[in-house]
């Protein structure tokens, strides 16, 4: 096989993998829209404001509740000491208006 | 047949150092037949192989190609003779690449590739069908019976066999003029007896041949029918060997 | 129109042998460009489907919630904020949310604690998130011990675990009655945490929690759209993991592209050389290295988005899973739903493959430019 054909099909097939795997995100995945509906569901019945995924430092895990400077609470220039601060930085909506 | 009138070529005029390396030429190179251009270094050689072999264009004067042996012109069409000193860059380089087939001193060739896909080179970019391509090659590989080496490096070939590829590759696009500088100055006395046999089934296949050198065993061997001495760019003589 | 796509295939032919002659170096560039590819488009991948997660699930959230401020502090709302509020024309229900933070020091973990009246447990017992349950390893009927401000440890017994299925969300919650909360936390009575507004039409809001804001001076209120907009901007660009990852990979392709940039080898020169002479043209070469580059940066561009895609929506982004837990003991278990902006695919797609095949040409440029005599007389 020339080296230009083989080039081709592996082109090709890896574009038509990658095609099937966005279509089956869009109609498949049944398990993780089941999940998405559980937890809309609860957010509804609890009246809860944020997602569960920052759990180790308060700040971070509401951040929409969260004060401008809670991250900053020993001192404003406190560095950030856990983790998850240097992912989620204070609400935008926060920064725009005290 | 190949017709230079009046060919002067310089280089660098206008700059620090210019030079002429010929001047005023005139010259006929008959079709079927074997010419030698003869002569030290400097006289000029190798830059009359170069504008003869459209590689490069003479600053004055003309070069006119004429008879069947003319191909590349873009759209197919058949020209019996052409005024190429003013050509567009992209018709020239379709017409050396289908007209002419180059060997070289040095006879380079591309490291690292096979010996198959080093002759099938020359005719990639012209869009012909690999298959084509591909069996032409071979087919010349068995002609100078290198056929066995179509898979291997080129490193790995002796003096003999990479000159015979190398003239393989020239033949590729199925030129009607070959052209050769110095191609025995890293052959040994068998092997360039070899090369002139195989510059004599050229000549019976009817095609042009040009060689520079100033190797006796080229210059003298009787299958040459016009020697042109030269010398610092001009012609001393031209004469028709008897 | 045939003899241009036998030209391209061929000169790809020869641009593949091209590659295959320095097979190590090559396949181990792909490989790094790969990996740097999949990377960068698993980030992409995670921080976009968890926005749109996050914006699916938090549309049933308050559609006010209201806070106290107190010298610039998040403060206890007094509950006779409730009546004056839902006194306001538009507003539906008031509900006051009474929730807070828990350290549990065996575990090192943080639950968050929050009172439900609905449904109810009754004292003494609790509803838990199933992260909660996993942490303790807890079942219906378990016991769970939680210490009250002064010192003293209190046993709840586990009613309910929270589906598992709504982890993302509950998966820390610890519920219990309200009674129960008041008295752990000692909070004082009259006062809750925040209160939720309900507002019957939600075009209102805004001009809603205006009025709030002026009546009650040291009140924040949060829009519900706000707290949408919060995730947004989670895995900023622009913040502190997000930089040092990014400039990483910026770098590693700096150091690639200058490499290549510098200048041809000799040999790369003597090279282009033999081809102008042996009847390319200067086009059929800048081509040629067109694909030597195209070839490779296709190659990353498909092999590294299918890794990210695997990785995100079929293996949960667990290579992601340290840097966002953190320190924190508790992690939700949760798939993404697959959702990938094909705007942000394409950009992904331009920026793989044109600059890196640029940088490829260009310094060929020069040397493709060489008149075909070259050859002749080196």
């Amino acid at each position: 096989m020339r080296k230009s054909t083989a080039f081709s099909l592996f082109t090709l097939g890896n574009a038509i993998l990658l095609a099937l795997l966005l279509c089956s995100g869009r109609y498949g995945s049944g398990e993780a829209r089941a999940m998405q509906e559980a937890s809309r569901i609860v957010v509804d019945r609890f009246q809860l404001t944020d997602l569960c995924l920052f759990t180790e430092a308060r700040y971070t895990r509401h951040p929409s509740m969260a004060d401008l400077h809670s991250a900053f609470q020993d001192h404003p220039m406190a560095l950030e000491h856990f983790p998850s601060g240097s992912l989620v930085s204070p609400p935008r909506f926060r920064r725009d208006r005290p | 047949m190949i017709a230079l009138h009046d060919v002067t070529k310089s280089f660098h005029s206008g700059k620090a150092n210019p030079f002429t390396a010929i001047r005023n030429i005139s010259l006929t190179i008959a079709p079927a037949r074997l010419t030698v251009l003869k002569g030290p270094s400097g006289s000029g050689k190798t830059t009359l192989l170069t504008l003869i072999g459209c590689m490069a264009r003479p600053t004055s004067g003309r070069i006119v190609l004429s008879g069947n042996g003319i191909s590349g012109f873009p759209g197919g069409e058949e020209i019996r003779e052409l005024d190429i000193t003013s050509l567009p860059e992209r018709f020239l380089a379709g017409i050396r690449r289908a007209t002419f087939g180059f060997i070289f001193q040095h006879f380079n060739l591309l490291r690292g590739i096979t010996v198959l896909e080093n002759v099938m080179l020359p005719a990639y970019p012209t869009g012909e069908r690999h298959g084509e391509i591909r069996k032409r090659a071979e087919e010349l590989l068995a002609l100078f019976d290198v056929a066995r080496h179509a898979n291997s490096r080129v490193d790995l070939l002796s003096g003999g066999e990479t000159q015979r590829v190398a003239i393989a590759r020239a033949l590729i696009n199925r030129p009607s003029v070959i052209v050769a500088d110095e191609p025995t100055a890293h052959l040994d006395t068998d092997l360039s007896r070899e090369f002139m046999e195989i510059v004599g089934s050229f000549k019976s296949d009817g095609k042009t041949v040009l060689i520079a050198s100033h190797d006796p065993l080229v210059c003298e061997s009787p299958r040459v029918d016009t020697v042109v001495e030269m010398r610092d760019g001009r012609i001393l003589r031209s004469g028709s060997v008897p | 129109m045939n003899r241009s796509v036998e030209r391209h295939r061929n000169v790809l032919d020869f641009a593949l042998s091209s590659l295959l002659r320095r097979k190590g170096k090559n396949v181990s560039l792909w490989v790094v460009y790969t990996l740097i590819v999949s990377l960068i488009a698993a980030i992409v991948f995670y921080t976009h489907a968890l926005k749109r997660e996050a914006a699916l699930i938090l549309q049933g959230a308050p559609d006010i919630v209201v806070q106290k401020m107190v010298a610039g502090r998040h403060d206890l709302v007094p509950v006779g904020y409730v009546e004056k509020i839902a006194a306001i024309r538009g507003v539906r229900s008031v509900r006051p949310r009474l929730w807070g933070y828990y350290y549990d020091a065996a575990t090192g973990a943080n639950y968050t604690l929050m009172a439900s009246d609905d449904p109810l447990p009754g004292p003494g017992a609790a509803d838990i998130g199933s992260g909660v349950a996993r942490t303790l390893h807890l079942t219906e009927g378990d016991f769970l011990p939680i210490r009250a401000t002064d010192g003293t440890p209190t046993l709840f017994q586990v009613r309910k675990v929270l589906p598992y299925a709504s982890e993302l969300a509950s998966s820390d919650l610890i519920l219990l009655s309200e009674g129960d909360l008041r008295a752990l936390f000692d909070f004082p009575r009259g006062f809750a945490t925040d209160l939720a507004v309900t507002v019957g039409n939600p075009a209102e809001r805004p001009t809603i929690a205006a009025k709030i804001a002026g009546q009650f001076p040291d009140s924040r209120p949060i829009l519900n759209s706000e707290i949408l907009r919060t995730y947004d901007s989670i895995f900023d660009w622009r913040g502190g993991m997000m930089v040092v990852m990014l400039g990483v990979a910026v770098l590693a392709f700096v150091i690639f592209a200058w490499d290549k940039a510098t200048g041809l080898s000799a040999e790369e020169r003597r090279e282009i050389g033999i081809l102008k002479s042996v009847g390319w043209e200067t086009g059929d070469v800048l081509l040629l290295k067109f694909w030597e580059g195209a070839a490779i940066s296709l190659a990353a561009f498909l092999c590294g988005t299918i890794l990210a895609y695997i990785q995100v929506f079929f293996l949960s982004a667990s290579l992601f899973e340290p840097a966002l837990k953190g320190w924190s003991v508790l992690y939700p278990r949760f798939k993404l739903v697959p959702d990938v902006d094909p705007y942000q695919l394409a950009v992904l797609f331009f920026l793989t493959v044109v600059p890196y095949t640029v940088a490829t040409i260009i310094p060929s440029w020069r040397a493709a430019t060489v008149d075909p005599d070259a050859a002749m007389r080196s």
